[in-house]
């Protein structure tokens, strides 16, 4: 249960280390209020970045995923960003089609300098996240749910 | 059709000599399913089939048989899987020679099955405009090409092998489906995002992971050392649960993004009749909007997720 | 004389639901467009036509089935020890398995002697088949792909069962097997089957006699065995092969299993799922190497297993049923009984150019 009544929803942040981490950085060290959803997770470029993380994390109950790296042409390692914005364009495409809300998952570009940017993609999003609610469940709970509620006796064979 | 598979014997048998072999289909043990043939000996070409029946893509065998000669018989949806493998280069152009054919549509085993009744006594099986016509031991009988055809069929966006070194026969178009059934993305896209899940859910309960949607699926070339047995990292637990059999999906889904040419091997080899290619028609939907391409259409492009653009002409990325 | 009960079409459903009042009953019904075997409730839709798309092994080895269940915790009085709690899960369910047909319950005899094996005896399988009641139907329609009577079974046979249902004008006869399966039946509402028993015995005969009379494929153990060595005939009938699980997935003989630990936080399981040795991932080894790194050598293993191995070791039962799951639902349509014809045409005339 997380700490805010359940009011607090999961938010995982994919953050590229050498600018959106950093923008988070100086988000914090400049005191700006900001909703404490987000679990970030830092990542050595947005290239890094598996669609299937986003997915895994969707399917592990995330009620909203943001990507964060550097702006275009502004990649620690060239050409990174590049690749993922095709990468998470595409994935935006499977996301509903799963049954996941599209505006559960969106990319950004934030810099090291950003943090007052950071502040407001984070808001927003978060705020978006919460128009939308929790993440539907799976019916059946968890695959651990499903092994220690000896659901093996499986619903077909 | 009859002149095609005379016309296909004769090019195989002109071209055996100069290959280790040739893979083409022959009847199988269901009467509406043909089996892949391996040709090696030229006795064996007069057991060549070539008619609605010959469901599986032979193109799935050439990653495995690089190094040899293969000459392989293709209709319109294997031609593009093929192109896609030189596109990735996981096959050399000049040890492939393609018998490349004109396609009437391919008949789906299962739904077939289930409008006849049973499949024993199928003998013969031809598509005519938008008439399939069966002859189940010695009588005639139709169907719509709705209730026959495999689902890939009602979207083929070419029924000819466009590349190819031998093609046989005529040119002709795609399959004139007329009615048909709703495809999954079509029933999918009436329901809330909740019921969509549960939708998923409900269908990945039968899944038994036997995989042979990976097997099947002429691009999955990792094989043997899939993401799917993989236990560091751990993408998929090992439990029955409907999520982790769904992850698979995604993964295979993702894999094969802006690679898929929608051959629907995947769906035909599921023995649970899950309609998982749905999650790549998807896919395949937005990279044509997105990138402007089909996978599979031209030998030189590279797979769109292979590259980049600075500018990428289609791509509004979100100002916040 | 063991018991005999009649029960008509239209009481069978209402009589099935009456029994998952004290226990699951597990039946064939339509889902998703396919036929397989599930809890029966008010809302399924039976299906009695022909041999269900999967087979009903996962009433006694379910595909995935939670050996124990453990907890991590600190340990209360030295805060850098770990302890670790386990839990037992011994499946305690009591289960009505209906609609299985006899190839299906054959198969449950392939799984007795090696799960419920004198001294080796597996707990979670012999509970499974302990609390399960096995009633078999007869089947009236066999498909072109079955081929029971060729490996040592028949379209009646009651072989693993522990009652036979066999369709009659109007109805089913009941017919007790095994003494559990006549206590079961004393118990229930169902009238005499009086002198329908005779005509379920002719309707029996009648479906045997019409299967094709082609030769068995028992007995080739030393055949099969023979072509161990034979490279050339097995990279020939794998040649099409696609390595999927698929037909291992379906067989209602096929067995293996893989261990795995599922952990979530503090909490996890040991679980038991079906393996299949047509996977790469069956037979590799710790240190990178496979012995059957190839598709030829894991089908030599699941033919010879099946055809071989087993039958060696289990007085020449073989571990197939002949329902042809295998071959309806391969993806390219590969014919078991084709190969294992050829298998043995191959080692006779390996043998008799031996004696030239």
């Amino acid at each position: 249960m997380s700490v805010n009544e359940g009011k607090e929803l999961r938010i995982i942040g994919f953050l590229c280390n050498w600018c959106s981490y950093a923008g988070a950085d100086t988000a914090g060290v400049g005191r700006f209020a900001q909703p404490t959803d987000l679990r970030i997770v830092r990542l050595p470029c947005t290239g890094r970045i598996n669609p299937l993380f986003i997915v895994r994390a969707f399917m592990n109950g995330a009620d909203g995923v943001l990507v964060s790296g550097c702006h275009p042409r502004d990649c620690h390692y060239s050409e990174g960003n590049f690749y993922a914005r095709r990468r998470l364009e595409v994935l935006k495409a499977l996301l509903p089609v799963l049954g996941v809300d599209p505006g559960r998952f969106e990319y950004t570009w934030v810099s090291a300098s950003e943090g007052q940017r950071w502040r407001s993609v984070v808001t927003s999003f978060t705020e978006q996240v919460h128009a939308l609610g929790p993440m539907p469940g799976f019916k059946s709970g968890t695959s651990l749910d499903m092994c220690l509620c000896h659901m093996d006796q499986n619903q077909v064979l | 059709m009859a002149s095609s598979i005379d016309d296909l014997k004769s090019a195989i048998k002109e071209a055996l000599p100069d290959l280790d072999m040739v893979i083409a289909w022959t009847a199988g043990p269901d009467p509406l399913s043909h089996t892949p043939l391996f040709i090696t000996d030229e006795a064996d070409i007069e057991r060549i089939a070539w008619d609605p029946r010959c469901s599986q893509n032979l193109a799935g065998y050439l990653t495995g048989l690089r190094g040899k000669k293969v000459g392989v018989v293709a209709k319109g949806c294997d031609a593009r899987s093929i192109v896609e493998l030189l596109q990735e280069k996981l096959i050399d152009r000049e040890d492939v020679t393609i018998f490349g054919l004109h396609c009437t549509g391919a008949v789906d085993a299962r739904t077939t099955r289930k409008a006849l009744g049973s499949s024993r006594g199928v003998e013969d099986v031809a598509i005519d405009g938008a008439t399939a016509r069966f002859t189940v031991a010695g009588e005639a009988k139709t169907l719509p090409l709705g209730e026959t055809l495999q689902q890939k069929c009602f979207t083929c966006t070419g029924a000819d092998a466009e590349v190819c070194d031998h093609f046989i026969g005529e040119h002709g178009l795609p399959p004139q489906v007329g009615e048909r059934p709703a495809s999954t993305l079509e029933e999918l896209e009436a329901m809330s995002m909740e019921e969509r899940l549960h939708f998923w859910e409900d269908q990945m309960t039968r899944c038994i992971r036997c995989y042979a949607c990976r097997s099947a699926c002429p691009l999955c070339v990792c094989q043997d050392h899939c993401a799917a047995q993989s236990r560091e990292p751990h993408w998929v637990d090992q439990t029955d649960h409907p999520r982790e059999k769904l992850m698979f999906q995604a993964i295979h889904a993702l894999h094969t993004a802006g690679r898929c040419t929608e051959c629907g091997e995947c769906e035909r080899a599921c023995p649970m009749g899950l309609p998982i290619m749905t999650l790549k028609q998807a896919l395949n939907r937005s990279i044509q909007d997105l990138f402007d391409y089909r996978a599979g259409t031209d030998p030189d492009q590279a797979p769109p997720l292979f590259e980049f653009r600075e500018e990428e002409k289609n791509i509004k990325e979100r100002e916040w | 004389m063991l018991t005999a009960r009649y029960i008509a079409n239209d009481k069978l459903l209402p009589w099935l639901l009456s029994l998952t009042e004290t226990r699951q009953v597990l039946a064939p019904v339509q889902v998703g467009g396919q036929t397989l075997f599930a809890p029966l409730d008010a809302d399924s839709r039976l299906d009695l036509k022909g041999l269900a798309d999967a087979s009903a092994k996962a009433a006694l080895l379910p595909r995935c089935e939670t050996l124990f269940e453990f907890h991590y915790s600190k340990s209360e009085g030295v805060p850098s020890r770990t302890e670790l709690e386990l839990r037992e899960t011994l499946p305690d369910q009591e289960t009505f398995l209906f609609g299985a047909r006899p190839c299906d319950a054959k198969g449950f005899t392939v799984f007795d002697r090696v799960y419920d094996a004198g001294t080796r005896r597996d707990i979670y399988y012999c509970s499974r088949r302990d609390k399960t009641l096995v009633a078999v139907l007869a089947c009236t329609d066999p498909a072109d792909t079955c081929f029971c009577n060729r490996v040592g079974g028949g379209p009646g046979e009651t072989d693993g069962a522990d009652i036979l249902f066999t369709p009659v004008k109007g109805g089913f006869v009941v017919e007790a097997v095994t003494e559990r399966g006549d206590a079961f039946l004393l118990e229930q509402p169902l009238v005499e089957a009086e002198d329908r028993t005779e005509e379920a015995r002719k309707v029996r005969e009648a479906v045997s006699d019409a299967m094709p009379d082609e030769a068995p494929l028992v007995g080739i153990q030393s055949k099969v065995l023979e072509l161990f060595d034979d490279k050339g005939f097995w990279e020939g009938i794998t040649s099409k092969c696609l390595s999927c699980g698929a037909c291992s997935y379906l067989c209602p003989t096929c067995y293996c299993f893989n261990m795995t630990d599922e952990i979530k936080g503090d909490d996890g399981v040991r679980i038991r799922t079906w393996d299949n040795c047509m996977s790469f991932q069956f037979t590799l080894e710790g240190s990178g190497h496979n012995p059957r790194d190839g598709k030829a050598q894991r089908m030599r293993n699941r033919i010879g297993h099946k055809f071989s191995y087993y039958p060696e070791l289990h007085d020449g039962n073989l571990a197939c049923v002949g329902c042809g799951r295998c071959i309806v639902h391969c993806p390219v349509s590969m014919d078991v009984r084709a190969i294992v014809d050829q298998a043995r045409d191959r080692a006779l005339a390996k043998e008799e150019h031996v004696n030239d």
